[in-house]
């Protein structure tokens, strides 16, 4: 019956009043007067509400921090340990740290790897364990009634693994598997060329995990690697939700009295990175894909920049949104793509700013010119609007809230803090630091850290039907590299 | 449920909706009781027929708005599969009084988030925001409901297919052992029925659909009647009530939607078929039909899952995985439709292990479960994560509004999660036993996926018959 209404758009306000007027004494009418052009405007901003935690040391020098959350009996803890597989890893054992994360639930010295699962299942949670590049994590979620007796488990796992021979023969088969699957899969084979690419074979950002290094890990290498990367003295304990700081504080030193005081935490230092090299397109060869996976960038600066506020409002505009530049062109103007955005891997070491997406096999020179078209544009040949800079400060100031929102998201919001050395009161500055960037910041550090002449194009696609269109797009010189990211030598 | 996004990249919000919420009693106490599965809610219906359904929880000023249409892949005709998920994306290209890019600006571009997701059942939209961005949320969903066709646009329809193709694409064809679940649905069904094909919809049928198909569709679909609408999170629920009635109260109410003929199926004879892919590592999967969430055989069946695969104390985890070390994974479960379910079963071999070895290993590890059934300890390992996952889901407005809308449209209940949690808590070791017995028959698809040139590589190869996607299977199926 009113599927279609007025459109009001255009009629003065004078107009508007008169027509509610009208309408007010007829009530079969007066839903009329309901004007849908006008966007409902935003209520009064709802205070940032950021969790507080107390700050405390363990006696064997681990340190402690406890965020109280009592509307729902639930607990997150986390162990983290500063420093992962690039500061404790031997580069002739790259996936070590990751062998040795799954190597602990594979039974103590009480308990068998099937007595530690059943364990776990019973208490309804799983303790999770995870080494990272530069940081690890054991960690789990429970209800506050199964707590005490969780982190027992975790304790049990981190000081009394028995590392059984067998089981790691076990795992490695499992991933030598995962790792051949891995190299059919285009979005895979991209990860693992991409960081070669931008960072060499030297550096460990560009060291993948390979059969010969799988294959050379042994039991010794795993018991070592744990014995000198599981430390007090580079830990975080981080609880949050339905706990007393004191009761948890008194729980953990008793689940963990026999961990004994030792280690630090580890220096960030990485070797230099390679020479950059003039803008090239790595081409590698996945015949018959139906669509060629893109990963353009270069290495990045770390998390610790003080261009890190404007980087982000920046990369928010190029690559972070659905209706940001790249996605808003490329995916729902040009149709080329389910989804394009772009990042940077921001960290202790010098993480990639990466854009890319996977796109249409027949549209891939095309992407590329509409990929280089933005990546100009944000340097300056498209000038940042006022919206666009409202909208990505906006973006990222208002998410804050949802950081909070369950207990292992504030969780990790403060180990996150205490991982990169960022101040306890980061999140309530946030706000502030983000509003100050302006639209030169946003140009300035486009163009200091996309470095467009020194661009690494890494295209994984159909190399019969692409490589000609690329190459007449003019835009770089095409050098083919295998899926390792090795130079081939055919053609 | 197969299902597929607008947005990809921020599908991990849907992994937190899959969990029903429970609300912490007043006393504290957090036993696994009935009295701690609790969402608080209040429900009713506007006089056009749209359901509404709000639940304030003012942990996070944050609230999450979730609008659920009773339409999926299964209402569409042949010759126009995938059309319900094209229509998904053709409603973010703006609608009569929302131009194109402003449901972005005001949900993502605030601090918030949208996304829509399509099943064979349902289509669902979703904005999560800021708890002052409220009542333009309510307005952004109003106006596509009310007013989309007023600014129906060719050009946007046409770019919104070639990205749903990209879509295709990425997520099925480019993807190695991608078009297993199209197979096994065509080979599980007859053409007729309604679940024999996919989501994503065939290429061809993609580029068929018209202008037409798009205009009948809403107007028959996208009425408030076959629609719920859930408000979650930091509200005042007064407020939230004169909302729904001004933006949502004057959407005229559509003809009454029939729904189409879908019943459970029973496959008269197994099928073995083969599949080449480009992969190096071959793979085996058998799907079983079985029954959809109105049957409450499904608790017993999910139950099963647990007590075959995931933990390594599981059966087929524990023979497979562990003490053979014939395989490198193995994985199963119930998957629950609206009207049909299937129960699924992959396992990935270790090199110098054939599928046909595995597949006699899974079924002689079956067979002991369907004769002894599962212990008593096994049913209790099952369920004791069930609290936990429950409690977990309250932590997400989002999560809580997709539970509330599935119970209120596929049961007519928007509490049906407490039933839900109380059936699955029931299930009994003779539960356990009886659906293994009555399901896991060899009424069921076999199908083998190798690296290509590799048929040898198939489970029972010389019985095995190849399928391509021009040429999909069909099954003898009776009734």
């Amino acid at each position: 019956m009113k599927r279609k209404s007025p459109n009001l758009k255009f009629v003065g306000v004078f107009l508007c009043a008169l027509a509610l007027l009208a309408f007010a004494s007829f009530p079969l009418l007066s839903q009329q007067a309901l004007d849908r052009t006008k966007i409902p405007p935003a209520g009064k901003a709802p205070v940032l509400r950021v969790p507080t935690w107390t700050r405390t040391t363990l006696a064997n020098g681990a340190e402690l921090m406890v965020s109280e959350k009592h509307d729902l009996p639930l607990v997150s803890f986390s162990l983290t340990i500063l420093g992962g597989s690039y500061q404790f890893e031997p580069a002739s054992r790259r996936g070590l740290a990751g062998i040795t994360a799954a190597m602990m639930s594979e039974g103590t010295k009480t308990r068998d790897g099937d007595a530690l699962s059943s364990a776990m299942q019973l208490l309804g949670t799983t303790v999770g364990v995870a080494i990272g590049t530069e940081s690890g994590t054991m960690s789990f979620v429970s209800t506050s009634s199964k707590f005490a007796a969780t982190l027992d488990i975790l304790a049990d796992m981190l000081l009394n693994p028995t590392f059984p021979g067998d089981a790691l023969e076990r795992l490695r088969a499992q991933r030598l598997v995962a790792l051949t699957q891995a190299k059919a899969q285009p979005a895979s084979i991209a990860e693992r060329v991409f960081p070669r690419v931008l960072y060499g074979s030297a550096h460990p950002f560009g060291q993948n995990v390979t059969e010969e290094s799988y294959k050379a890990i042994t039991r010794d290498d795993v018991v070592a690697f744990h014995k000198t990367y599981f430390q007090p003295g580079r830990a975080l304990i981080m609880v949050s939700g339905d706990v007393n700081p004191a009761a948890v504080k008194a729980t953990i030193e008793k689940a963990l009295a026999n961990w004994s005081a030792g280690g630090s935490k580890p220096a960030f230092s990485y070797p230099e990175l390679p020479e950059r090299r003039a803008t090239t397109i790595y081409l590698v060869d996945k015949p018959g894909a139906a669509q060629s996976t893109f990963a353009i960038g270069n290495p990045g600066p770390p998390r610790n920049t003080p261009d890190y506020y404007a980087i982000q409002v920046m990369n928010t505009m190029l690559g972070g949104l659905f209706q940001s530049r790249l996605n808003a062109n490329i995916r729902e103007e040009k149709g080329y793509s389910y989804g394009v955005s772009s990042s940077f891997a921001f960290g202790k070491g010098p993480g990639p700013f990466r854009a890319g997406g996977d796109v249409q096999s027949a549209k891939t020179d095309a992407a590329l010119i509409e990929f280089m078209k933005e990546l100009r544009g944000i340097e300056g040949s498209r000038p940042v609007s006022d919206e666009e800079l409202t909208t990505a400060k906006d973006a990222l100031i208002q998410r804050l809230p949802s950081t909070f929102a369950s207990v292992s998201a504030i969780n990790g919001a403060i180990a996150t803090l205490w991982t990169q050395g960022l101040p306890d009161t980061y999140y309530q500055e946030y706000g502030r630091a983000v509003g100050a960037v302006t639209k030169d910041d946003v140009v300035r550090v486009a163009k200091k850290y996309i470095d467009l002449d020194h661009l690494n194009i890494v295209i994984v696609g159909d190399r019969a039907s692409i490589e000609g269109p690329l190459k007449a797009t003019g835009i770089a010189p095409i050098v083919v590299l295998d899926i390792e990211g090795n130079p081939t030598t055919s053609r | 449920m197969s299902t597929s996004v607008r947005n990809i990249t921020r599908i991990a919000i849907l992994a937190l909706a899959c969990c029903a919420a429970v609300q912490r009693p007043p006393s504290g106490g957090s036993s696994a009781g009935s009295d701690t599965i609790r969402i608080p809610f209040e429900s009713y219906t506007l006089p056009n027929g749209l359901t509404v359904i709000l639940s304030a929880d003012h942990t996070t000023p944050t609230v999450a708005v979730n609008v659920w249409y009773h339409v999926g892949s299964k209402n569409e005709m042949p010759g126009r599969t995938g059309f319900a998920h094209l229509f998904e994306h053709i409603m973010f290209t703006g609608s009569g009084h929302v131009p194109y890019g402003l449901h972005d600006k005001l949900t993502e571009g605030v601090g918030g988030g949208n996304n829509g997701t399509t099943s064979n059942d349902r289509t669902t939209y979703f904005e999560t925001v800021p708890s002052n961005y409220l009542e333009s949320a309510l307005w952004l969903e109003s106006d596509r409901m009310g007013f989309l066709l007023d600014k129906l646009d060719i050009a946007k329809l046409n770019a919104q297919r070639d990205i749903v193709k990209n879509e295709r694409r990425q997520s099925y064809e480019n993807q190695p052992y991608g078009l297993v679940s199209e197979i096994l649905s065509h080979a599980t069904y007859p053409a007729s029925h309604p679940y024999s094909w996919s989501v994503i919809g065939s290429m061809a049928d993609l580029s068929a659909a018209s202008e037409e198909d798009v205009k009948n569709f809403f107007r028959l679909y996208y009425a408030p009647n076959n629609a719920f609408l859930a408000v979650v999170g930091d509200f005042d629920p007064a407020q939230a009530r004169a909302w729904v009635a001004k933006y949502f109260g004057d959407i005229s109410r559509g003809k009454p939607v029939t729904r189409p003929s879908a019943p459970p199926v029973t496959l008269a004879s197994g099928q073995r078929l083969v599949y080449e892919d480009r992969v190096q590592v071959p793979r085996l999967y058998i799907e079983w039909p079985t029954v959809g969430v109105k049957n409450d055989d499904q608790y017993a069946l999910d139950v099963l899952g647990s007590i075959l695969t995931g933990p390594r104390t599981a059966r087929l985890t524990k023979a497979l995985v562990y003490d053979q070390q014939a395989a490198a994974s193995v994985s199963a479960y119930q998957s629950s439709n609206e009207d049909v379910g299937e129960f699924f079963l992959m396992v990935i071999p270790r090199p110098n292990h054939s599928l046909t070895d595995l597949e006699a290993s899974a079924d002689a590890i079956i067979e002991k479960l369907k004769k002894e059934g599962p212990t008593e300890d096994e049913i209790r390992r099952a369920a004791a994560g069930d609290e936990l996952a429950f409690l977990r889901g309250l932590e997400s407005n989002l999560g809580k509004a997709m539970t509330l809308c599935d119970g209120a449209g596929f049961h007519g209940d928007p509490g049906y999660f407490r039933t839900e949690y109380q059936k699955s808590q029931a299930v009994t070791a003779a539960d356990v036993k009886r659906v293994a017995n009555k399901y896991l028959t060899d009424g069921r698809v076999v199908l083998s996926v190798v690296p290509l040139g590799k048929l040898d590589q198939a489970s029972k190869p010389s019985e095995s018959k190849k399928v391509t996607i021009e040429k999909m299977p069909s099954p003898e199926v009776k009734r």
